[in-house]
C-alpha cells in the first residue's frame, strides 16, 4: 500500500496535474478558507449553477434533437422550453427550502453538540469529544470540534427532514414558481406577437 | 446494527470535508430520486400504462445520475487533494490564512466574542499575541497553526472538488441524461402505442407536467393526414 501511494505521488505529473498544482498554489489561502464549508454552501453553489446552466442545456438539447431528427411539428423544441422553465423553478424553489432547512438543522445540531460535548460520563461525549477538550481551557478547539460535528449531524438530519418537506413544501413552491414564470413568458410572447402584427 | 459513529465520522467535515459533502449530497440525491419515483407511482393524473414506464425509467435515471456524480466527484476530490499534498507550506501563507480566520470572527455579523478570539490567538501564536514581527515574518506561529493550515488546504481542495463535481454532475450531466433518455424512451413508447404521440418528450419524469394546462401542445396539432382523419372522425365535429 505504502509503495503504491509513493508511486502514485511520483506519477502525479502531466498537463492536468500541473494545471491543478499551479492553480492551487496560486490561490492556496482562498482554497484553505473553503475548508469550513457546509452543505448549505454546496447547495447554494449547485443550485445557482442549476438555475442558470440547466435551462440553457434543456433548450439546447431540444434544438439539437429537433434539427437532428428533422422534426416538423417542433414538439421537442416546445417541450424543451417547458422543461427549461420547470428546471429553473425547481432550482429556485429547491434552493429556498433546501438552504433554510439545512441551515436550521446545522444551527440546532451545533448548539446541541456544544452542550453535549462536555457532559461528563455520557457516551455521546465520548464519541464527539474523544480528546476531552473543554470550553474553559481551549474554547477555540472545543467550538471547532462542536461545529464540525454540528455540520455533520445537521447535514445528515436535514436529509431526513427533507424526505417530508420535498412533498410538503418543495412541490407546491416549485409549482407556484413554475406557474408564475410560465404566465410571464407566455404574456411576453403574446405581447411580442401583437407588436409584430401591428 | 450499523455503527452510526463511523457513518457520522465519514460525514464529519473536519476529517475530510470534500468526502463529507459528497456523501451528504449523494444521500440527498438518493432520497430525492426515491421521492420523485414514488410521486410518479402514486400520481392520480398518470395512467397505469404510463406508470409502467415512468417508475422504472425514473429509478434507472436516478441511479445513473447518482452513480456518475459519485464516481466523478470522488475522482476529482482525490486528484485535487493529491495536488494539494505537493504544495509547500510557507509561513507567509499560514499567517495570511490565520489572520483572515481571526478577522472573520472579529468582524462577523454576530457579536464579537473576545474570549474566543483570544483562544484562537493562544492556539496559533506563541505567547498568544499577534505582534508586528509575526505580522511581517510569522516568527511566533505555533506548529498548531501550520498543521491547521495544512489540514485546511487539504480540506479546502476537497470542498473545491465537491463543488466542481456538484456543478458538473447536477447542473450539466443531469439535464443531458434526463432529456436525451426522455426523448428516446418516448420515441420507443410511441412505436408501440401511437396514441401517446401527443405527450411532450422532455418533462417525461415529472408527473406534475402531465396535469391539464401544462401540456403546451394540447391545442396545437400539426396538420397531418392522421390528425385530419382523427378530426373528421371526432364527435365534436358538427355539420
Amino acid at each position: 500500500m505504502r509503495i503504491n501511494s509513493i508511486r502514485q505521488q511520483q506519477n502525479f505529473k502531466g498537463g492536468a496535474a500541473d494545471t491543478a498544482l499551479n492553480f492551487i498554489s496560486k490561490h492556496q489561502v482562498g482554497i484553505a478558507g473553503l475548508a469550513g464549508a457546509s452543505v448549505v454552501a454546496q447547495k447554494i453553489v449547485m443550485s445557482s449553477a442549476e438555475a442558470v446552466v440547466s435551462p440553457a442545456i434543456d433548450i439546447g438539447i431540444g434544438e439539437v434533437i429537433t434539427k437532428a431528427t428533422n422534426e416538423k411539428d417542433n414538439r421537442t423544441r416546445q417541450s424543451s422550453k417547458t422543461q427549461a422553465i420547470r428546471t429553473h423553478a425547481q432550482a429556485v424553489g429547491g434552493t429556498i427550502t433546501g438552504v433554510a432547512i439545512r441551515a436550521l438543522c446545522i444551527f440546532a445540531s451545533t448548539l446541541l453538540m456544544s452542550k453535549l460535548g462536555e457532559k461528563a460520563g455520557s457516551k455521546i461525549a465520548d464519541i464527539i469529544n474523544p480528546e476531552k477538550l473543554s470550553s474553559a481551557q481551549n474554547l477555540y478547539k472545543y467550538k471547532e470540534n462542536a461545529e464540525a460535528w454540528g455540520k455533520s449531524i445537521g447535514g445528515a438530519s436535514a436529509i431526513l427532514v427533507m424526505m417530508f418537506t420535498n412533498f410538503l413544501l418543495d412541490i407546491p413552491l416549485v409549482n407556484y414558481i413554475n406557474k408564475k414564470i410560465t404566465n410571464l413568458v407566455s404574456k411576453n410572447t403574446s405581447n411580442d406577437k401583437e407588436v409584430k402584427n401591428a | 446494527m450499523p455503527d452510526f459513529s463511523k457513518i457520522l465520522e465519514s460525514c464529519n467535515p473536519s476529517k475530510n470535508a470534500g468526502k463529507a459533502l459528497l456523501v451528504l449530497n449523494a444521500a440527498g440525491m438518493i432520497f430525492a430520486a426515491i421521492s420523485n419515483t414514488c410521486a410518479a407511482a402514486v400520481d392520480k393524473n398518470t395512467s397505469k400504462e404510463d406508470k409502467k414506464f415512468l417508475v422504472p425509467a425514473g429509478a434507472v435515471t436516478g441511479v445513473a445520475n447518482i452513480g456518475i456524480y459519485y464516481l466523478m466527484t470522488s475522482k476529482i476530490i482525490k486528484f485535487l487533494q493529491r495536488a494539494a499534498e505537493k504544495i509547500e507550506i510557507k509561513d507567509e501563507n499560514v499567517l495570511k490564512f490565520i489572520k483572515k480566520k481571526i478577522d472573520k470572527k472579529s468582524k462577523g455579523l454576530f457579536k464579537k466574542d473576545d474570549k474566543y478570539i483570544q483562544s484562537m490567538k493562544d492556539t496559533f501564536f506563541e505567547g498568544g499575541k499577534l505582534t508586528d514581527a509575526a505580522i511581517f515574518e510569522g516568527k511566533n506561529l505555533t506548529d498548531a497553526a501550520r498543521l491547521d493550515y495544512k489540514n485546511s488546504l487539504k480540506a479546502g481542495t476537497g470542498v473545491l472538488g465537491a463543488f466542481i463535481g456538484a456543478v458538473v454532475g447536477c447542473a450539466v450531466l443531469t439535464p443531458i441524461i434526463r432529456d436525451v433518455s426522455a426523448y428516446f424512451v418516448q420515441k420507443h413508447r410511441e412505436k408501440e402505442n401511437p396514441s401517446l404521440e401527443e405527450k411532450p418528450y422532455m418533462p417525461y419524469f415529472d408527473p406534475s407536467h402531465l396535469k391539464p394546462g401544462q401540456l403546451i401542445r394540447a391545442n396545437k396539432k400539426p396538420l397531418t393526414m392522421k390528425n385530419y382523419m382523427a378530426f373528421t372522425n371526432s364527435n365534436n365535429l358538427k355539420v
